[in-house]
């Protein structure tokens, strides 16, 4: 079976319209979170930090919801499936929209976060910590992407997003328990450790493995029932 | 001529339903009225027959292709509406035909002012603020203004009013007018079969109770008022579908009907007092009761 692309692309602009506005608010948020990083000051850095992962943990579940479990519980799926698509060019308008709607503000708060970081008086070993968590959010999200195509339940989808999400608190705990990530982050410098680079690997690495495995098992079914 | 659909052999299984051994077929250009109670199988059919789902066993045949290997080549002539179809709420109706346009290239975009006009239906208005009649005529004006050889309704007068009901039906009426234009459309009430369809199909527990043409149904079926005792074994003749006695008073309804049935009841002591054709909502009621299988 081959991708029909024009199709593709066609579901893919339907899901960016239908949640555009949505994301554009999330960046002005993540815009907001990051004036309080920047104002430099430790109330206004805590403050803006925890905001900043609220709204892409937000961000991230809003996208996963909304364009498929919304969409099977307002029961628009019926009529995205009537249109002249495939189950393999509705995975992979499914895969390629919400990775879409998720990179397009997630890139652009890390862009502003490495921006503000470098371009204010906090010490650029932040980046690097700042990349590990941007880091561990997508990675949840593609979990949580996995899930929900895979899954019919709304159940498991919700609980797999909330878990993989929540998992952030224990991951940065780990983090502050690696000398190598933890004693960099004071620094003034960009200091890519081993254990630093290894992790950013090993997150991306899963990640994309979780997605591939995903599209290879939604690939091989011949009808969507 | 190649026939709209054909099923042959279909079986599909689900962890509390089993569409089982259905074999059926419409001609190019013919109206097929789907009859069942709710969870006889219909909307599993309709799936079968758009390639949402693969049957377990069987072929599935639309406009010759093979589903649901051929169902992006079918889909693309297949007009096709749920009940359970819904638009996208915080989209206007001129958003979905956008990209209803953009993905079927037989779109026509006269007939689906015309259509708009037709049903009142506004175009910048998001789909949130429409009635759930003006949704259902929403969803028939996209399947419509794409002009598909073949139109697959499930259960489109569901939940209308009469005043939309009836819009509906008269627009669906004109579209078969056009007699390259094949229709199945499933219902559970049978006065939109009866004025729509040129064939009927009944299904009930996931089987095919009878599918014929409309007149053949109507002749074929009759209902007996008969006076005197009901000979022993009559409910076993197999023209005879149901026997119901009230003193001396016996009613029959009759599957088959024949000429000579009459005069075979007389000898068995049976004189029929009255003979009247029957509803189709009687004819599939007697049919599921009796366990006719087509």
């Amino acid at each position: 079976m081959k991708i029909n692309f024009p199709v593709v692309r066609l579901l893919v602009i339907k899901d960016w319209q239908l949640f555009q506005k949505q994301l554009a608010l999330y960046v002005l948020a993540g815009f907001v979170a990051l004036c309080f990083i920047g104002l430099g000051k430790p109330w206004a850095f805590y403050v803006g930090s925890l905001m900043l992962i609220i709204v892409l943990v937000a961000s991230a579940c809003f996208s996963i919801s909304t364009s498929l479990l919304v969409e099977r519980k307002d029961k628009t799926l019926a009529f995205a499936m009537s249109l002249p698509v495939s189950p393999l060019d509705f995975t992979a308008a499914k895969l390629a929209g919400n990775l879409l709607t998720f990179a397009v503000p997630f890139v652009i708060i890390l862009g502003g976060t490495v921006g503000v970081v470098l371009a204010t008086p906090l010490p650029d070993g932040l980046v690097v910590y700042s990349l590990l968590v941007f880091a561990w959010i997508a990675f949840a999200f593609a979990v949580s992407l996995a899930v929900a195509m895979s899954v019919e339940s709304e159940g498991w989808a919700t609980f797999a997003m909330i878990g993989s999400m929540v998992l952030i608190n224990p991951y940065l705990m780990a983090l502050g328990q690696v000398p190598a990530i933890q004693t960099r982050i004071a620094q003034d410098a960009i200091v890519w450790t081993p254990e630093a680079v290894g992790l950013l690997a090993v997150l991306g690495g899963l990640g994309l493995l979780v997605l591939a495995a995903t599209a290879w098992h939604h690939a091989r079914k011949p009808a969507f029932y | 001529m190649t026939p709209a659909f054909s099923l042959s052999g279909i079986s599909k299984r689900y962890p509390h339903f089993a569409l089982q051994d259905i074999s059926l077929s419409l001609p190019e250009g013919q109206v097929m009225g789907l009859v069942g109670v709710n969870g006889a199988g219909k909307t599993t059919l309709l799936r079968l027959l758009t390639g949402l789902a693969a049957p377990d066993a069987g072929e599935v045949r639309v406009l010759g292709h093979r589903l649901p290997e051929g169902q992006v080549a079918a889909k693309r002539d297949i007009g096709f509406a749920s009940e359970d179809m819904r638009l996208y709420r915080t989209q206007s109706l001129r958003w979905h035909m956008d990209l209803v346009r953009r993905a079927f290239p037989g779109w026509d975009d006269d007939y689906a002012a015309n259509l708009m006009q037709r049903f009142d239906l506004r175009a910048d208005q998001p789909l949130e603020g429409f009635s759930h009649g003006q949704r259902v005529k929403a969803l028939l004006l996209l399947c419509l203004a794409r002009r598909p050889r073949l139109l697959l309704l499930d259960e489109p007068t569901t939940g209308l009013d009469p005043v939309a009901r009836i819009e509906v039906l008269e627009a669906l009426a004109d579209v078969l007018r056009d007699e390259r234009r094949s229709v199945l459309f499933s219902s559970h009430n049978t006065h939109d079969v009866e004025q729509l369809a040129d064939a009927i199909t009944f299904v009930h527990q996931g089987r095919l109770v009878a599918s014929d043409d409309r007149h053949a149904f109507v002749d074929r079926w009759r209902r007996l008022l008969c006076q005197g005792a009901p000979p022993e074994g009559l409910s076993g003749w197999p023209e005879i579908a149901s026997v119901r006695t009230s003193g001396s008073l016996v009613e029959l309804k009759v599957r088959q009907w024949r000429d000579d049935l009459p005069e075979r009841l007389a000898a068995s002591g049976l004189q029929v007092q009255r003979e009247e054709a029957m509803a189709l909502e009687d004819i599939f009621i007697t049919a599921v009761r009796s366990g006719a299988v087509a």
